[in-house]
């Protein structure tokens, strides 16, 4: 067993009356990459929110590296504790919509955080985020604005972007969902590369075959919970459970 | 005819007395750019506090509301008024901010000043309010998860972002302000209108107001065009969807 990077126990959020997550337990070794998989409003989203604090829960523990990030004056609201900064400076986030920073152009993107959060120099974070977005096959677009730009290089600078802060997880909220089919396979290229430098990461997906291939594990979600749990081929291949089944047969179906 | 003419434009009276309310109307422009330096700034601040986060913020956010509920909803006349005919007897004030005469310009000016600063810092909030709601909310969600603060993503992503969406309501704001400089004339500032009432109770004629009513057009209307213009361009970049934000 590998340490473990991320615990989730007896997590629940509810938006309003509405009961998003419902008791998810979850652990997450480090390196290890986790697929969740599950109909839309099964809380997949708002589980990677929780786990940055975007979201806070309002019940339940998360163990980060460790340290318990839920306690604190902000649970709830999430917003005047110290495990704030501890958390964003560890976890990573990409969004289906990319969320580039439209006024600034790819490197100022990647250089931006690192430089009004962790304090560092102009010539060492745009030296880095040209390291950075050459690795993500972009270093040649480094002055260009996000609209300028194809949905596949945008999420590629996003990822970038997120790296710069040298995380130790990465969330990735379907970020795959909004690219046009022919740009999601250069996205999920770059993702296969981080996994397989041993970068622990939860993704969000409906891309199966990267869950079979990439993923250390998958866990289907449903309702609010955690429905199953294991091994990609194992949950893909033959499910247990019968809701797993009957979501994989409705997007197996296509 | 002829009797309507000569009330109103009597061209006599207006060459006899145009370098006077030029002179006049010069006040306006004054009072105009010094309140819309501040007032621009101070809505800014009040847009910001009144979007502070959290709850420890209520308190500011309950009397940042208030503060541009109140100030938009009493008559511009009656805010100068207060100030001018209250703020110098309050002693507990040191007198060179309760009597102001800086930069040589006399109180009943920085009376106005203050006055219009008060209220179109309110109605400026709100126009930048609606700038900052305009802006995605992924782009808050994505700068708070690389760790910025809530001010830092402000400062860096959603305030730059924001003044981009609000030249044209921001210019209208400008306009009335302008033009709301008259009112100043009640306490007996020698801008335009009280020169020019002073003409007209002199002479019995209006043409001297018809002239400082000119030079309020000729800044104005530029002004208003302008405004459309800009409307007009923002429409066109959203329907050519130069910014590709998918909600």
């Amino acid at each position: 067993m590998t340490d473990t990077m991320l615990e989730l126990k007896g997590v629940r959020k509810r938006f309003g009356s509405l009961e998003v997550l419902k008791g998810v337990d979850l652990e997450v070794g480090k390196g290890e990459v986790i697929c969740i998989l599950g109909p839309s409003g099964s809380g997949k989203s708002t589980l990677l929110r929780c786990v940055n604090l975007l979201a806070p829960p309002e019940e339940g523990e998360i163990f980060l590296e460790g340290k318990d990030i839920c306690k604190g004056p902000g649970s709830g609201t999430g917003e005047s504790s110290w495990n704030l900064d501890f958390v964003r400076q560890r976890v990573g986030m990409v969004f289906q919509q990319f969320n580039l920073f439209p006024h600034k152009t790819a490197l100022q993107n990647v250089t931006l955080a690192p430089q009004t959060v962790l304090g560092k120099s102009r010539a060492e974070t745009e030296e880095k985020g040209r390291a950075l977005l050459e690795r993500v096959g972009l270093g040649d677009r480094l002055g260009q604005y996000p609209e300028t730009l194809s949905g596949g290089q945008q999420q590629r600078v996003a990822i970038a972007r997120a790296l710069a802060m040298e995380p130790h997880v990465m969330l990735f909220d379907e970020v795959t969902s909004a690219l046009d089919p022919e740009l999601v396979k250069e996205v999920l290229d770059t993702m296969r590369e981080l996994a397989g430098e041993g970068m622990t990461m939860l993704v969000v997906t409906h891309e199966m075959g990267f869950a079979k291939e990439v993923g250390d594990q998958v866990v289907f979600m449903d309702g609010g919970v955690v429905v199953e749990q294991g091994d990609p081929k194992q949950v893909l291949d033959s499910p247990r459970e019968e809701r797993t089944q009957k979501f994989l047969g409705l997007v197996l179906e296509r | 005819m002829k009797v309507f003419f000569e009330q109103y434009f009597d061209f006599h009276i207006m060459g006899e007395h145009f370098g006077e309310v030029l002179e006049a109307f010069l006040q306006n422009l004054l009072i105009f750019l010094v309140a819309a330096v501040i007032a621009l700034l101070w809505g800014l601040v009040l847009a910001l506090l009144r979007q502070a986060p959290g709850r420890k913020f209520i308190p500011i956010r309950v009397l940042t509301i208030a503060y541009i509920d109140v100030l938009r909803a009493i008559p511009l006349l009656i805010i100068i008024l207060l100030i001018s005919g209250g703020v110098p007897f309050l002693t507990f004030i040191p007198k060179d901010i309760r009597i102001p005469a800086w930069f040589g310009k006399p109180d009943p000016f920085w009376y106005g000043v203050a006055a219009l600063v008060f209220v179109y810092g309110a109605y400026m909030a709100e126009v930048y309010r609606a700038g900052i709601e305009a802006v995605p909310k992924g782009q808050m969600e994505a700068a708070r998860s690389l760790g910025m603060s809530h001010l830092q993503a402000m400062r860096h992503i959603i305030v730059p972002q924001a003044v981009t969406k609000v030249p044209a309501p921001m210019l209208n704001e400008l306009i009335s302000l302008l033009k709301d400089t008259t009112l100043v004339s009640v306490i007996a500032l020698a801008e335009s209108v009280l020169v020019s009432r002073e003409i007209l109770a002199e002479q019995l004629n209006s043409s001297a107001l018809t002239l400082t009513a000119a030079f309020f057009l000729v800044i104005c209307l530029p002004g208003a065009r302008l405004v459309d213009y800009l409307i007009k361009r923002n429409q066109g970049k959203i329907s050519r969807g130069a910014h590709i934000e998918v909600a």
